[in-house]
């Protein structure tokens, strides 16, 4: 909706039955003690998730909390026009989303990452080919080695857009049209974002698996 | 590229939809074409198969953060302390607090709630 100031997750997203509950139907009579217990009931219990995508979007404990914070927040100030029977989780994660991009991003002291988005044609052309099947599953073992840290090192270096798009698709299992009304963009544009965001992500992991040492030279040369 | 047999569906589209497929984006006849031929392309199975395990690998590496409590206690009482601001429109509303400023217990003369009382 151009013109309007802040639009915090106004317009409908998709429902999601495992969202939504019987008794959140009729609220146009509630007062603000049923309101809040209705946003303690459904939206607290979201609270761990958010900040772990807060952090994985500042990549910084701090800065996670003051955002989720943010969030939460103004979901409360605009809890009375959220629609029952819409997907609570998708309107928490857009209203965290534009609070960053909006707000947020410009106050953080790190330099946001610009998203290369031009420079991944020769993956792209790597993504449509075959390689042996023991190149692979040498590969997979690898990956498997690597602890914890070293893959939310690799995601934290991807460009911001991608990062996310890859977040909330492969963590939070977001749909795809989901995640287009989480980032305020075209489906296409979804999809491209994964496309590269994963693409990044599976050679930066395997080069830090072959540092490691999990996967000598010989077994990633392509 | 091919992987030399013949298929269907050419393995260079199969290998272009594979994130389709893996994230459930396709449509269902799209879908069985797809896993037909991964039921019968063995290269195209193989790389399938990485995508999938590095999608699960990512879930189960890069969730999982748990919120500090610090975060909750102070949400909570934000959102208290707003909704008694507008409690206050509608309804006399007692407020109790400790020493350090916190809210101990809320009542309105409407009727009470239990779960309003601070947790400890």
């Amino acid at each position: 909706m151009p013109g309007r100031p802040t639009v915090i997750g106004e317009e409908p997203v998709p429902t999601d039955s495992s969202d939504q509950r019987a008794e959140d139907q009729g609220v146009q009579e509630e007062t603000p003690e049923q309101r809040t217990a209705r946003f303690e009931r459904d939206a607290m219990p979201l609270l761990d998730q958010l900040y772990a995508a807060a952090l994985r979007m500042t990549r910084n404990p701090a800065d996670a909390e003051d955002l989720v914070q943010e969030t939460y927040l103004k979901a409360y100030g605009a809890f009375a026009s959220f629609r029952a029977g819409t997907n609570l989780r998708a309107w928490l994660y857009r209203i965290l989303t534009n609070t960053y991009i909006n707000g947020y991003r410009k106050r953080q002291r790190q330099p946001v990452a610009q998203p290369t988005e031009e420079i991944t044609d020769w993956q792209l052309a790597q993504a449509a080919q075959h390689t042996s099947a023991g190149l692979r599953s040498a590969e997979m073992d690898a990956l498997d080695q690597l602890p914890d840290s070293d893959v939310k090192d690799a995601l934290s270096q991807l460009a911001e857009d991608f990062r996310m798009a890859v977040y909330l698709a492969d963590v939070e299992g977001f749909a795809y049209k989901e995640i287009a009304e989480i980032m305020g963009t075209p489906i296409g544009t979804v999809m491209s974002r994964l496309h590269r965001g994963r693409k990044q992500l599976r050679d930066m992991l395997t080069g830090v698996a072959r540092e490691r040492g999990f996967l000598r030279d010989a077994e990633v040369a392509s | 590229m091919s992987c030399g047999d013949p298929h269907d569906t050419d393995c260079s589209e199969v290998l272009a939809e594979l994130w389709l497929f893996l994230d459930n984006e396709c449509d269902h006849q799209r879908g069985e074409l797809l896993r037909r031929h991964l039921d019968e392309c063995g290269p195209c199975l193989v790389e399938f198969g990485l995508e999938e395990h590095l999608k699960a690998l990512l879930a189960r590496k890069c969730g999982g953060d748990h919120a500090p409590d610090a975060l909750r206690h102070r949400l909570r009482t934000s959102i208290r302390e707003i909704m008694l601001r507008q409690a206050v429109l509608g309804a006399e509303v007692i407020v109790q607090q400790d020493n350090d400023g916190s809210i101990v217990e809320v009542s309105t003369t409407v009727e009470s709630h239990a779960w309003l009382s601070t947790e400890s």
